[in-house]
């Protein structure tokens, strides 16, 4: 068995480390099985970014003979943008979904759906308007 | 075999562990796909193409050679019934990510 099962520590509980206590401050510890869920939506939403990572650079190795320069470049660095962008936003949603879990507070809307909605939808716009004009 | 021990070592039906175990896997090809079509860029872009590949298969390998340990200590974590957030590994990921994201607008941009 381990020291925090012994009376004298039942006070205090097992460290959880500095990055762990500073971003994830207070509460108790929810569910394993949240957290293990919660991951699991955060790595979701990592293989969404890195699919628009990778369509980014799909685009801009592969397509020279069919898109205009401009037009290549600006789709490419759109979708890397929203990749990045995906990327830091999963793990920001993951901290603030902990850390409501902590609290047994409701779960914060997700603010990278409307962001991955929002570029798609831009990144959509842009190859309509350059097969109309084209 | 009695439906515990099926249920793997942490007893937990609805199999969290293995299930997220499993979603690191799936990262991981999603990296290794990635780093492949990185290697796409070379003839175009140049040997700092290497760095970008670099970075995407430093992370799949990184993630790959945790799997053993992060499912042993999620499996114990849900016997336990007390598990904290692996939060290492959540902002190395996300670092990961944004690096390459950040690298391939560079080169992008650059080219």
């Amino acid at each position: 068995m381990t020291n925090s099962d012994q009376p004298a520590n039942a006070g205090t509980p097992p460290s959880r480390g500095k990055i762990a206590e500073r971003l994830l401050p207070g509460g108790e510890e929810p569910d394993p099985r949240f957290t293990l869920a919660n991951e699991r939506t955060f790595l979701a939403w990592i293989r969404t970014s890195l699919a628009l990572l990778a369509g980014g650079i799909a685009i801009e190795a592969f397509t020279s003979d069919l898109f205009l320069e401009p037009v290549r470049k600006g789709l490419a660095v759109v979708l890397l943008l929203l990749g990045m962008l995906l990327s830091a936003g999963s793990a920001v949603r993951w901290v603030r979904v902990e850390r409501s879990m902590r609290n047994k507070a409701p779960l914060p809307l997700p603010l990278i759906v409307p962001l991955l909605a929002g570029a798609g939808a831009v990144a959509a716009a842009v190859v309509l308007i350059f097969i109309l004009w084209r | 075999m009695d439906s515990s021990r099926s249920a793997g070592s942490h007893g937990d039906p609805g199999l969290q562990p293995e299930r997220t175990t499993l979603a690191w896997g799936r990262t991981v090809l999603a990296l290794v796909t990635v780093s492949a079509i990185f290697l796409r860029w070379l003839p175009r872009h140049g040997l700092p193409i290497l760095l970008l590949f670099a970075v995407s298969a430093a992370a799949a390998l990184a993630i790959y050679a945790t799997q053993r340990r992060r499912y042993t200590a999620r499996s114990r974590g849900l016997s336990k019934e007390r598990l904290d957030a692996d939060i290492t590994a959540v902002l190395w990921t996300a670092y990961a990510g944004v690096a390459l994201g950040g690298l391939g607008i560079a080169v992008v941009l650059a080219g």
